[in-house]
């Protein structure tokens, strides 16, 4: 894992573009509902100020443990958990298991979304423009 | 029952039963399998039985119920020894006439002697009467000698030497005597045995598993029922053989829920074999030890394929997987699994016993030894029929069939069970093997043949069994249900003389996905039938849909019931029977059918004594 | 040992344990599947997945999903003759479940726009294609609530004895796996029903949205060993409140 993904919450002034490049980037079905799906969240915290919300990438992560068909794998390289979706058996057990709710259960899809950085270089970071989302060495 | 500790004593047994039972000892052998079981034999048996002790003679004349004797159509049958001679279609009245007369007087009672039909010929015994003649009965063959309920019986006749033999081999020179006869299953594939055992011996781990195919679910087929039912014995001892061979410790024996009478004596022969120690713990003092479980099988036809069967076995549907792995790398509960027929298991002690170049003598260059074929449909001889391999098609339906009955002319004969091929006249002289068949579009399968004459509509058969296939497919494969389902909507047309000569161009494309892109053999031959009959019967298929015209006039949309006016006496008959009362007429009068409300069960022509009902 | 395989015509090491799939997918091949999933068992039901396979002089076709691979096997993954059967077997699927957009379209990539054929027995389920995804997801997952009942084109999917099923849990992993998207599962605020079943739903603390049902919590604090009153809160609201307690730290 070279570099590690950041947030910056006082940079952020909520113009949520991370969320549209994020739907935009992962909306790749043609399935009903796909794009408006974003794995980041914003999230007015007072005056002028927002938290971006999106996964931890847990090291012991709670989802892994929960998921009983093993579709939830870390990726050593990104240092992201994955979805496996050949392996996922739809349960929703991940999204009850997330203390955090960074992992939900699409019933459309019949699939969690959770963010994935993208492979290690996440289009959130990439299009905001305030630098509030950054991946660093 | 003493165990038996050694061969030595199995040996000495068999010397003592011997000198009490001389074979030239005067026994009556009643046939007491399910077909003559159905005739009543049982009763017979008891009458045999009063009738002896009623004449003083129960302890000089041996009473024997006997497994099937394949002629099941003349049953039930009595064979009297020594002289070996054969009375058929006894009933229980006759019994006092036959220990007096014959018994007592030696004298033979011509009326109950299988009399050839056509040439109106008699037969004395059993061994000169044409379905007889022509056979090569080598596992058959002690069906008609012993008492299926009986050890002793079996022994007196050389029974579990083989096994004995087989300790003194050991299981390599086993395995090569099985691999050097080139025995090939009994059950459908043809696959070789001694191939298979040795893929499961040379697994690692010696936990194995050992299953005798026993489920039968062919219609009309009743081979390893009257194997299991009259020679219980032979299969055990086979087993043993191949699970002292591969190294296993436990078997199944998976057999079919509708065969009590086969359970009943399975289950007696395990009783006796293991309180002769021929079976359990150190058998034979040999040390090897090896023990055999009984399963009911589900009731479905699907469930003899061996990768449903093991499903089965372990308490789960049974449907099956694909193969590989087979079930020698890994089958029951993961273990590596040899699973053979009946016939086969049957089979390996003749091997054993005799050796494989005995065996190897007998029956084509692929195809050795002997197959069993229950033998039905337009015949006159049915019933189980055992044939040195490479016997022709011909020879089975004239020479051990006795021909066709009521002088109809033979149109097909079906080999391989519900998915085998039909086969035409021209083809009669092929010689029944394994390769031979599946060449011709047929197969051998475990063992089914159905002789057609010329009253049997090739369309409408096609269409019999692959309805029998659709409902018996276990529903896994899209291919396999669809498309047999499909076939049968669309035979279904051709039978009521609908569509055009595209539909049989569908048919065919629809049948060649079953065959090619289905999981397990019931699909990937569901299909001959069709495609068999469509080669080879093609004109009628296209009588069908391009006249409207069904030759055998079997297809109910295509024919018409007609009165002839000069032939039809008024006599009223065929009116009071015909459950539509669509029948007009008054008596002395012509009748008339009112076509309208006729639903062409051909009552009327069956009940017309004056030949007056027509069918076109 | 690793063996060598040819995916069309393309050399490839794999594994003795894997499948022709899961190598073909591994190298970039595309194969198309309906009822395959890698955490449950490949029965080959639906045959979409079919190719074929070159092996010791015999070649034939075989389905990808439930085929391990052998040394020396030669995959051709879209040969005219794999076509025409896929073709084949969606024609069919279409007939079973012509509402269904996944098939319709999977259909439609071999030329097939219509089907012809209509099933001989009215389906228990409409739509559904007897593939026993469901069945089998649902097995996994431990429950075993479905199971295929009958054969033939008399087969269909249901719970045993048609009855609802006692270890039927409502979680609905069923439904979201069907190809066909053919089981009903009605969800209102309070309840899901599914099966036969209604079931409640354990509602979120602060804003009362369902979080899983009851069932479902119960069965997942058995067997994960959880506290009792964990999976309380809904997702959205997990998130929410997890934000304001960032600010407050950081502020
Ligand atoms: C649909 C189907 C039904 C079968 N039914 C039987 C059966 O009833 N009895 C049997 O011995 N083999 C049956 N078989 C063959 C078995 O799968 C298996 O090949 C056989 O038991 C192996 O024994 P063998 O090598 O001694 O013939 C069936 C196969 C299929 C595909
Ligand atoms: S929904 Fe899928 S990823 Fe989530 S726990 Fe269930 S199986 Fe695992
Ligand atoms: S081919 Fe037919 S019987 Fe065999 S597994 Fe497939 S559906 Fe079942």
């Amino acid at each position: 894992m070279e570099k590690t993904y950041v947030v910056i919450p006082k940079n952020c002034t909520g113009c949520r573009t991370c969320e549209l490049a994020c739907s935009m980037v992962k909306s790749k079905r043609d399935e009903a509902g796909a794009l408006g799906k974003p794995r980041i969240h914003i999230y007015p915290t007072g005056p002028q100020r927002y938290m971006q919300m999106t996964c931890l990438q847990c090291v012991d992560a709670a989802c892994v443990k929960a998921c009983p068909s093993k579709a939830l794998v870390l990726n050593e390289e990104t240092g992201a958990v994955e979805v496996d979706e050949e392996r996922c058996v739809g349960c929703g057990l991940c999204e009850a298991a997330c203390p955090f709710g960074h992992i939900r259960f699409d019933r459309d899809l019949g699939l969690p979304l959770k963010c994935d950085l993208c492979g290690g270089d996440p289009a959130c970071a990439r299009f905001c423009p305030y630098q509030a989302l950054e991946m660093r060495p | 029952m003493a165990r038996l500790q050694s061969t030595q004593q199995l040996r000495q047994l068999k010397e003592r039963i011997v000198a009490e039972k001389p074979a030239d000892r005067r026994a009556i052998a009643v046939c007491a399998g399910t077909g003559c079981k159905a005739f009543g034999s049982f009763e017979l048996v008891e009458a045999f039985r009063a009738e002896l002790e009623k004449q003083g003679l129960d302890k000089e004349v041996e009473l024997r119920p006997t497994g099937c004797h394949g002629f099941c159509e003349r049953g039930p049958l009595v064979l009297l020894f020594p002289e070996g001679r054969l009375y058929q279609r006894v009933k229980t009245d006759d019994v006092p006439e036959i220990v007096e007369k014959t018994i007592k007087g030696g004298e033979v009672i011509e009326r109950l002697l299988y009399e050839e039909p056509g040439t109106g010929k008699k037969f004395e015994k059993e061994e000169d009467i044409p379905f007889y003649k022509h056979q090569h009965r080598l596992v058959l063959r002690s069906n008609g000698l012993i008492n299926p309920s009986s050890i002793e019986d079996y022994i007196a006749i050389g029974g579990y030497e083989a096994l004995g033999r087989a300790f003194e081999m050991g299981p390599d020179a086993v395995l090569g005597e099985v691999k050097g006869a080139n025995l090939r299953g009994r059950g459908g594939g043809g696959f070789p045995a001694g191939t298979k055992w040795e893929l499961c011996k040379k697994q690692p781990g010696d936990l194995k598993y050992i299953i005798c195919n026993a489920d039968e679910g062919d219609p009309g087929a009743f081979m390893d029922r009257s194997i299991v039912e009259g020679n219980p014995h032979a299969v055990i001892e086979g087993m043993v053989i191949g699970a002292f061979t591969m190294g296993a410790r436990e078997g199944y024996v998976y057999i079919r829920q509708e065969y009590p009478l086969a359970l009943e004596r399975l289950n007696k022969a395990l009783d006796e074999a293991r309180q002769r120690g021929l079976l359990g713990e150190d058998i034979l003092g040999s040390g090897f030890g090896f023990d055999i479980k009984v399963n009911r099988g589900g009731g479905a036809f699907v469930c003899g394929e061996e990768s449903a069967l093991i499903r089965s076995i372990e308490g789960r549907r049974g449907v099956p997987r694909r193969r590989p792995p087979y079930p020698a790398q890994k089958g029951l509960w993961g273990k590596p699994t040899n699973i053979n027929n009946v016939e086969t298991w049957a089979t390996v002690p003749l091997i054993v016993a005799k050796g494989a170049k005995w065996f190897t003598g007998i029956g084509t260059e692929k195809s050795k030894g002997t197959k069993i074929f229950s033998l039905v449909g337009k015949v006159n001889n049915t019933g189980l029929v055992e044939i040195p391999m490479g016997m022709s098609l011909r020879e089975i339906v004239y020479d051990i069939g006795g021909g066709i009955p009521g002088g109809k002319k033979f149109k097909a004969v079906q080999t391989g069970g519900p998915s085998g091929g039909c086969l035409p006249a021209s083809k009669l002289d092929l010689s029944v093997d394994f390769d031979t068949l599946i060449a011709e579009g047929a197969m051998m399968g475990s063992g089914g043949m159905i002789v057609m004459d010329e009253s049997t509509c090739m369309v409408d058969l096609a269409k019999y069994f692959v309805q029998f296939l659709r409902s018996e497919s276990c529903g896994n494969c899209t291919s396999c249900r669809d498309g047999l389902d499909w076939m049968h909507s669309l035979l279904q047309q051709v039978c009521a003389g609908e569509g055009t000569m595209e539909l049989l161009d569908q048919i065919e494309q629809i049948a060649e996905t079953v065959r090619v892109s289905s999981l397990c053999a019931l699909g990937s031959t569901a299909a001959n039938p069709v495609l068999s009959t469509i080669k080879h019967f093609r004109d009628e298929y296209e009588a069908h849909v391009e006249q409207g015209r069904c030759p055998a006039k079997v297809c109910k949309s295509l024919i018409t019931y007609t009165i002839d006016a000069d032939k039809c006496t008024g006599c009223l008959v065929c009116a009071k029977r015909c459950p539509e009362s669509t029948i007009e007429g008054e008596k002395k009068k012509p009748h008339r059918i009112i076509q309208d409300g006729c639903i062409k069960c051909g009552v009327c022509l069956d009940v017309c004594k004056f030949d007056a009902v027509h069918v076109e | 040992m690793p063996v060598q395989v040819k995916i069309n015509g393309i050399k490839m090491s794999a594994e003795p344990q894997e499948t022709v799939l899961q190598v073909a997918r591994r190298s970039g091949v595309h194969i198309p599947t309906l009822c395959h999933l890698e955490s449950v068992e490949s029965t080959g039901a639906c045959r979409v997945c079919l190719v074929e396979m070159k092996l010791g002089g015999k070649t034939q076709l075989t389905t990808s999903c439930n085929a391990g691979v052998e040394d020396g096997m030669e995959i051709m993954t879209d040969t005219p003759e794999v076509q025409k059967h896929r073709a084949a077997n969606l024609e069919m699927m279409l007939g079973r479940a012509p509402g269904s957009q996944k098939i319709r379209a999977l259909a439609r990539e071999y030329g097939v726009y219509e089907s012809a054929y209509v099933p001989s027995e009215d389906p228990a389920i409409p739509g559904c294609i007897l593939c026993e995804l469901c069945v089998r997801v649902c097995e996994a997952l431990g429950h075993s609530a479905l199971a295929a009942v009958s054969r033939g084109g008399k087969k269909y999917i249901g719970t045993p004895h048609d009855k609802p099923s006692e270890s039927c849990v409502g979680c609905g992993a069923c439904a979201e796996k069907c190809p066909t998207r053919c089981i009903e599962m009605t969800d209102t605020k309070k309840t899901r029903t599914i099966w036969g079943q209604t079931f409640d739903f354990v509602s979120c603390e602060t804003c009362g949205a369902p979080v899983m049902t009851v069932r479902q919590r119960t069965h997942a604090v058995e067997t994960k060993e959880l506290p009792e009153d964990y999976y309380t809160t809904c997702v959205a609201c997990k998130q929410k409140n997890l934000a304001g307690r960032f600010a407050r730290v950081g502020s």
